[in-house]
């Protein structure tokens, strides 16, 4: 599979997990590219935390506006409906439960539900932005990323290694190989493993602790082939 | 009527001195005020300390005054995406705080709104809580985050009025309203102008009691044009 095969097969089945109605907050990068796949017959709703909630599709050139942007500077339109408002807003309604469901890429995620996300110490010094409200505040945190980094090491990890982004917020994690949930006091469990993939392989991938569900499901998703 | 605060460019900025906390609205260039950012570029100051969620966009904001070597602290939250801030800081020129962007903004809100902090789930368990008080309530443990302050804040507004009620456009009021609100002396650039009265009442977003003085924007800086669409 091409990089962007990848990154559509894991942004088709994190948009599965969207219910009808919800308020959601993507991510740059893979998350981003939930909004495409998002299944029909469900309406869901965008929030950018610089503060906009209702966020369409991206306009043409020529109507791209400085003062209507993205979390990640790229320019936006609003559905009917939309609305913006200040940051000190946006991150009330972040905090106070009114985002459902948050999608983020980390660089490493562990059995606990660690996300370590924004900082590879030494090299990459960008900042935390909006991420630690995110986790801290969403209802459901989902984590979707490439199963192992370009040096094929896995980023589900025995323990997080770099500084954490948010302490034991991840619920799914979903990457181009497996779904992964996290049930509480029991931890992740492994419940779809992608088309191309078994159990064993996913296994031999992954560091992270987790459980093999009694009703894992094979071929659960991915391109076809 | 109210005071007329209408003032140039140069009588704005000479209110910043060397030294001093500044909050710059703005975000990745949405709501950046540029012109006032020009204003200090050109003025005779330094060593200052600046509160800027991401310190610009690419090469544009807040960045420009830290090549210029005016800046010795950035507080910020993101700044990822204007790499010369990242660079001066490798290169040990600048100083730099990184804050959870919700945590930065309700700072900010804090400081304008008389409160010394704030209790907040957010960072519980990673470096941002090292340090901090821990404070339950109800059960739940929160972060004591303290509130922020400014010298002087620089704000960008579409719509603003000769006593300084302003009104954003688009994504463009972020950071605006808790910059005007956390400090001493705040200068807002307006990119059109009206008399009192003219903006109605309850479209004011931040009210002209905010606001010290206020610049007619330079549309040029802005680079890019607005649009109709």
């Amino acid at each position: 599979m091409s990089e962007t095969d990848i990154k559509n097969v894991i942004a088709a089945r994190a948009a599965a997990e969207l219910k009808d109605g919800q308020v959601i907050n993507l991510g740059i990068g893979v998350p981003t590219l939930v909004a495409n796949h998002v299944p029909a017959g469900v309406d869901v709703v965008i929030h950018s935390e610089n503060g906009a909630v209702g966020v369409g599709p991206v306009p043409e050139v020529l109507c791209s506006d400085p003062d209507r942007g993205n979390a990640g500077g790229a320019p936006i339109t609003l559905i009917p409906g939309g609305s913006y408002f200040d940051s000190a807003t946006s991150f009330g309604m972040i905090r106070g439960g009114h985002v459902d469901m948050t999608f983020l890429g980390t660089l490493q995620v562990d059995g606990e539900g660690n996300i370590a996300s924004y900082e590879i110490p030494g090299k990459l010094v960008a900042g935390m932005g909006g991420a630690m409200d995110l986790l801290a505040g969403a209802k459901i945190v989902t984590v979707v990323t490439e199963h192992c980094s370009k040096d094929g090491a896995s980023k589900l990890v025995k323990k997080c290694t770099f500084p954490l982004t948010g302490a034991g917020e991840a619920d799914v994690i979903i990457t181009e190989r497996a779904l992964f949930r996290r049930y509480p006091e029991k931890g992740f469990f492994l419940e779809e493993v992608a088309r191309g993939y078994g159990v064993d392989d996913i296994a031999a991938c992954t560091d992270m602790d987790y459980v093999v569900s009694d009703t894992v499901k094979l071929d659960a998703y991915g391109s076809e082939v | 009527m109210p005071k007329n605060k209408v003032v140039s460019l140069e009588e704005a900025v000479s209110h910043i001195e060397s030294g001093m906390t500044v909050a710059v609205g703005g975000f990745l260039s949405q709501g950046d005020p540029l012109t006032l950012i020009h204003g200090l570029k050109e003025a005779d100051v330094k060593d200052l300390t600046i509160i800027s969620c991401t310190g610009g966009f690419r090469d544009r904001g807040v960045v420009e005054l830290v090549k210029l070597g005016k800046v010795r602290k950035l507080i910020a939250s993101h700044i990822g995406t204007t790499p010369d801030v990242v660079k001066a800081y490798h290169a040990g020129e600048i100083e730099v705080e990184l804050r959870p962007q919700g945590t930065l903004a309700e700072q900010m809100r804090s400081g304008g709104a008389g409160l010394g902090g704030f209790l907040t789930p957010t960072g519980m368990g990673t470096v941002v809580a090292e340090g901090k008080e821990h404070i339950e309530v109800n059960g739940k443990t929160y972060l004591l985050e303290k509130a922020l302050r400014a010298d002087v804040a620089l704000v960008r507004a579409h719509d603003g009025d000769t006593w300084g009620n302003l009104r954003y456009r688009g994504t463009a009021s972020n950071y605006n309203p808790v910059c005007a609100a956390c400090s001493d002396y705040t200068i807002a650039e307006v990119e059109y102008l009206y008399s009192p009265g003219e903006i109605a009442p309850e479209s004011v977003q931040t009210p002209g009691l905010y606001v010290n003085a206020v610049v007619r924007a330079d549309l040029s800086y802005l680079g890019i044009p607005l649009t109709q669409c």
